[in-house]
């Protein structure tokens, strides 16, 4: 049933494109019927690059399922302070509806005196879209990673500090943070916890493989957090036991070159059979050789 | 028809559409951290489709296809380095079959990844049973990728290949079609080119054995693993649509596997979870390892909420006809 | 002298056989011509629509051209084989069957391996099998013991042809077109028949029919290996390799008596094929049917009696689906045979023929039911809703191909005996001298 009614939908969206397609010179709205969502946020990444990244999408009036990201929009991100505005920089919207902007490590930001740092991401109003803006808060927060391995114990130290004009460092307090493992294809968590008076400090489980250099690439990240925002810090340590060979160059059944057995016993038959043909046929050769002459002797 | 006319207007908005992308590329580049946070959410919405609709900031929709979004990094790699693989990885699937309910998404996925035609699969689910008595269960079954491949072993001309991260692949512009390989897979996992089809011509993605994509005429197909996806740090298709969570891949030299959703060390779910390879007294030493269907989340009836034809395809299964006639299905 | 006058006595003997062509004949080589014309558009239509006109599927991915590509290469190094045999044992009869067993033996290794041509998806890249070779596959083995063994069968079929065309070449009285004695005199290469070039040319026959011997087991066992090396539960087992050995035998055997038969009826050769030649051919099928009977029963004995699982599936599809068929190949094909063949009032031409044809027809469908049933029982049951991928049926095109192999084999055959005569003249001469020889050297004894 589910599946007729989705195809049901599929044809009646697409006459309704033909539809609007026909009357494009009437340059109808199709925006109308989308409520717009606009949602900014920032993330500091273990370069200590900040991401500002703004999501734009729109989501039908009528139909709650049919969502839309808005592709190629502008989005002007600025830093402000008081009145003043400065244009961190612009980016359009992907596919997905994103628009990113990197902001490196020693970038300048206006900051508050209480070291607030006060973000936002606007989309200038089209004929047809409205303008969408957003604004964050933010305070720079610095996230640390300390391994230390004693008598075998290998131990994790997060130090969480926010630092002021004066590079004076302040612990941060009452932070969530997740620390993973990173893998080719995802994250393993291996602990949850907060930081309580900048610190927080764990045992390292032992028997990850890691890379085949036994390198680990270990990641604290804060998610999301009311002041700080989302941070990430990661860190390779060399503590893995990655032990598995890696074999290479063995002649196998399956492998591109054969045991050398085999072409040992084939080259044996195959001379075999190849040099009694041969001699067959040089005797054949001594054969007319004969007949030859028995003729020349013939003739003459 | 109706596809024909909607393709030459794609086609159109598709030119207009790269050049934007373009110019977006440049600014995204930087970044891949977000994109992978958000692919969990993204991931649903273009998830069966194989056109994405976008509206432009001058308020009209536009349908592109998805895969002219994409980047191709696969067409990148050499075929040398095709055939070499992912250095020091050793690919590994497990596959929980507590979790399946044949709800065919993963099989879905892969058929528009691959582009593949409606009966061609290169994962299969099977209904399947350890024994007279035992209710049968559903069986994904992709290509094992085995360690010791008959299929690799008999090819005469090496266009199936073994490459070091275990993935076994087809390069179908050395394959002369002797389909020795198909007789030799003890799995069933191979399918052939009968016929020519108007997809093989389109050459607008160069060929790589990574994505077997454009398939031809007369050569051999199967299960890839997805190594295009690999190398963007991705998993393979059937995993990452599988509501369920069903199936966990991972690189077996971390030992560690995810479903997209948890991740997991490889060992230690083999091991709690009692895990196994089908047919292991084949020597073939797949690299798909089965969870076994203990304490199902689903009944098995929930399975046939399938197409009649694909239902059709488990009729001679005892349990299946007990079920007809209980009339549960 | 007397040699020579003998030799014109053969030549005209045999001469109507290599210059008339009767309407009869033409009319038998228009037929088959048709029939390979047939097959030949068949191919074309296989080529332009690709293999999507066979009845071949995923699951069964070979069809009758691997059984008749089994099925002659079979004949062949059977041929080889009896060839090689009655050659290198010095056989006495051996003379008035050898060049039948010979022509045969070469045209079905070159009819065979077309079959397995068919059966590739991709002949435009034939030549990657050279290019770029796997020498781990059977494939490989394959490929390098049949072209090994075509040349080796085309020498070994030349050797034995010289003295006849030598004949032929001194014969003027000869009625055939100038470009024929022209052929003659070059593929005779001088040979005069003088004592060195004729023990040279025995001396050579002999060591290539010893190689021809060993060839055929070697290669017939590979053949069987593409087949038994493999996991699938119909096929992997140890004992194919002899079995196809002696299948090949029983089939290639029974293709020589019905072909002995034939010739003889067609070509009045009474004189030369005797009834002691089929009653020896019969009796030699006879222990073949016994060792064909008693591998297939072991081999099918050994899997219903310890029941594994897969070689249970298996037989389940053969006494379901195919149920016929197995009674024809592996009950009717070897009993009736035997019976024919084990009572001598029996062996009557007629009947000893009509049991090769039982047992050649017997042995294609074993060949079937070693292929077919097998791909339709995998380990992982077939869950399809498609006909064409659970069960196999032979299309047209694939019908059209096969028939049209087995005329372009009577063709081949035909034209072959037109060019040389099919009992091999020199071969009569030597038995008559030594005969004499014999009947001099006991005079002289008793004197």
């Amino acid at each position: 049933m589910e599946r007729y009614l989705k195809k049901y939908t599929l044809i009646t969206s697409f006459i309704a494109a033909i539809l609007f397609c026909n009357h494009a010179v009437a340059q109808e709205n199709e925006a109308d019927n989308y409520k717009m969502a606009f949602s900014f946020r920032t993330e500091k990444n273990n370069d200590n690059a900040r991401v500002l990244e703004a999501n734009f999408i729109g989501r039908n009036k009528n139909d709650k399922k049919d969502i839309l990201p808005i592709f190629g929009a502008e989005i002007k991100f600025f830093n402000i302070l008081n009145d003043d505005e400065v244009l961190l920089g612009t980016s359009k919207t992907t596919n997905k509806g994103i628009a990113q902007l990197i902001i490196p490590e020693n970038h300048n930001y206006l900051i508050d005196p209480e070291g607030n740092i006060n973000l936002i991401a606007r989309f200038e109003a089209t004929e047809y879209i409205e303008e969408e803006s957003e604004e964050i808060i933010v305070k720079n927060l610095h996230l640390e990673l300390i391994f230390t391995e004693v008598d075998s114990v290998k131990t994790v130290l997060i130090k969480a500090f926010t630092l002021d004009s004066l590079g004076i460092e302040t612990p941060a307090e009452e932070v969530d943070f997740i620390v993973f493992i990173k893998t080719m294809l995802s994250k393993m968590p291996i602990i949850e916890g907060t930081i309580e008076n900048g610190e927080f400090e764990f045992e390292f489980p032992a028997d990850f493989p890691g890379d085949k250099n036994g390198d680990l690439t270990v990641s604290a990240q804060v998610e999301d957090h009311d002041e700080y925002a989302s941070v990430t810090q990661e860190k390779t340590v060399n503590w893995g036991v990655f032990s598995k060979e890696i074999k290479k160059g063995k002649n196998t059944l399956w492998s591109a070159v054969a045991p050398i057995w085999m072409y040992t016993v084939l080259t044996i038959m195959l001379v075999g059979v190849w040099a009694n043909y041969l001699y067959t046929i040089v005797h054949l050769f001594k054969i007319k050789k004969e007949g030859d002459q028995l003729k020349q002797t013939d003739e003459s | 028809m109706k596809i024909n006319n909607t393709e030459k207007k794609a086609t159109n908005r598709r030119k207009f559409l790269k050049l934007g992308l373009m110019s977006s590329v440049t600014v995204v580049a930087g970044t891949s951290i977000f994109s992978n946070l958000r692919s969990e959410e993204e991931k649903e919405k273009t998830i069966t489709g194989e056109k994405v609709r976008l509206l432009t900031p001058e308020g009209k929709i536009v349908e592109v296809y998805e895969e002219n979004i994409n980047k191709y990094p696969e067409a990148l790699i050499t075929p040398i380095e095709s055939k070499i693989g992912i250095p020091n990885r050793k690919f590994v699937m497990v596959i929980d079959l507590a979790k399946c309910k044949n709800a065919r998404k993963c099989v879905e996925r892969c058929q528009v990844a691959h582009k593949l035609d409606k009966h061609q699969e290169f994962i299969k689910i099977q209904l399947i049973s350890n024994n007279e008595e035992g209710q049968p269960y559903w069986f994904p079954k992709p290509c094992f990728h085995c360690d010791e491949p008959p299929c690799v072993t008999v090819c005469p001309t090496g266009a199936t290949f073994k490459r070091d991260d275990g993935i076994v692949l087809i390069d179908n512009t050395r394959c002369i079609g002797c389909k020795f390989c198909i007789t030799s897979c003890p799995y069933s996992a191979r399918q052939f080119n009968w016929g020519h089809e108007d997809k093989f011509d389109d050459k607008s993605q160069p060929y790589s054995p990574e994505t077997g994509i454009p398939a031809a005429e007369g050569t051999v197909m199967k299960c890839d693993f997805c190594p295009d996806l690999l190398r963007q740090g991705e998993l393979p298709h059937c995993a990452k649509s599988c509501p369920m969570g069903v199936i966990y891949f991972g690189d077996k030299n971390e030992d560690i596997v995810t479903n997209g959703e948890e991740t997991v060390r490889f060992s230690q779910l083999i091991n709690d979870r009692g895990g196994y390879r089908h047919l292991e007294h084949l020597g073939t030493k797949p690299n798909v390892y089965y969870l076994p269907a203990v304490n199902r989340q689903f009944p098995l009836e929930r399975g046939f909420d399938i197409e009649e034809d694909i239902k059709e395809r488990y009729k001679d299964v005892p349990y299946v006809q007990e079920l007809k006639k209980q009339g549960k299905i | 002298m007397d040699v020579i006058t003998r030799k014109k006595t053969l030549v005209k003997e045999f001469s109507p056989m290599l210059e008339k062509n009767s309407s009869l004949f033409r009319l038998w080589i228009g037929a088959l011509v048709a029939i390979i014309l047939v097959g030949l558009y068949a191919f074309v239509l296989q080529v332009i629509n690709g293999h999507e006109i066979t009845g071949m599927r995923d699951n069964v991915v070979w069809g009758i051209y691997i059984i008749n590509f089994i099925f002659f290469v079979g004949i062949s190094y059977s041929g080889a084989f009896i060839a090689g045999i009655l050659h290198f044992f010095e056989t006495p009869w051996k003379n008035s069957v050898l060049r039948i067993v010979e022509i045969t033996t070469i045209l079905s290794i070159i009819v065979g391996p077309i079959f397995i041509l068919l059966c590739i998806g991709r002949l435009d890249r034939l030549h990657y099998l050279f290019i770029y070779p796997r020498i781990q596959s059977p494939i490989t083995w394959d490929i390098i013991a049949i072209l090994t063994d075509i040349i080796g069968c085309f020498i070994y079929l030349y050797l034995t042809f010289i003295p006849d065309l030598a004949i032929l070449r001194d014969s003027k009285e000869l009625k055939v077109p100038e470009w024929r004695k022209k052929l003659y005199t070059f593929l005779a290469i001088g040979y005069q028949d003088t004592p060195t070039q004729r023990k040279r040319l025995h001396k050579i026959i002999k060591t290539m029919s010893a190689m021809i011997i060993a060839m055929a087991i070697v290669a017939y066992t590979v053949l069987a290996w593409i087949f038994s090396l493999t996991l699938q539960p119909g096929w992997n087992s140890s004992i194919f390799a002899p079995y196809f050995i002696i299948a090949g035998l029983y089939s290639g055997v029974g293709v020589i008596i019905i072909a002995m038969y034939l010739i003889r009826k067609i070509f009045k050769l009474e004189k030369h094929i005797k009834k002691s030649h089929f009653i020896g051919a019969g009796i030699f099928l006879l222990v073949l049917a016994l060792l064909f009977g008693y591998f297939t029963f072991s081999e099918y004995f050994a899997r219903w009696f310890s029941h594994k699982t897969t070689d249970n599936q298996l037989l389940d599809t053969m006494f379901n689906n195919y149920f016929w068929e197995f009674i024809f190949a592996n009950y009717i094909g070897v009993i009736i045979p035997i019976i024919i063949l084990f009572f001598k009032k029996l062996r009557t031409i007629k009947l000893i023929t009509f049991a090769a044809v039982i047992a050649v027809l017997g042995l294609w469908l074993n060949r079937y039911l070693i292929v077919v049933p097998t791909l339709e029982t995998p380990y992982l049951p077939i869950q399809d809703t498609r006909p064409e991928f659970i069960y196999y049926t032979a299309t047209w095109i694939e019908w059209a191909l096969s028939f049209a192999g087995i005329a372009a084999f009577f063709l081949f055959f035909t034209l072959l005996i037109k060019f040389i005569p099919i009992i091999p003249m020199s071969g009569i001469i030597e038995q008559e001298f030594a005969s004499r020889n014999k009947k001099d050297k006991i005079a002289e004894n008793q004197e």
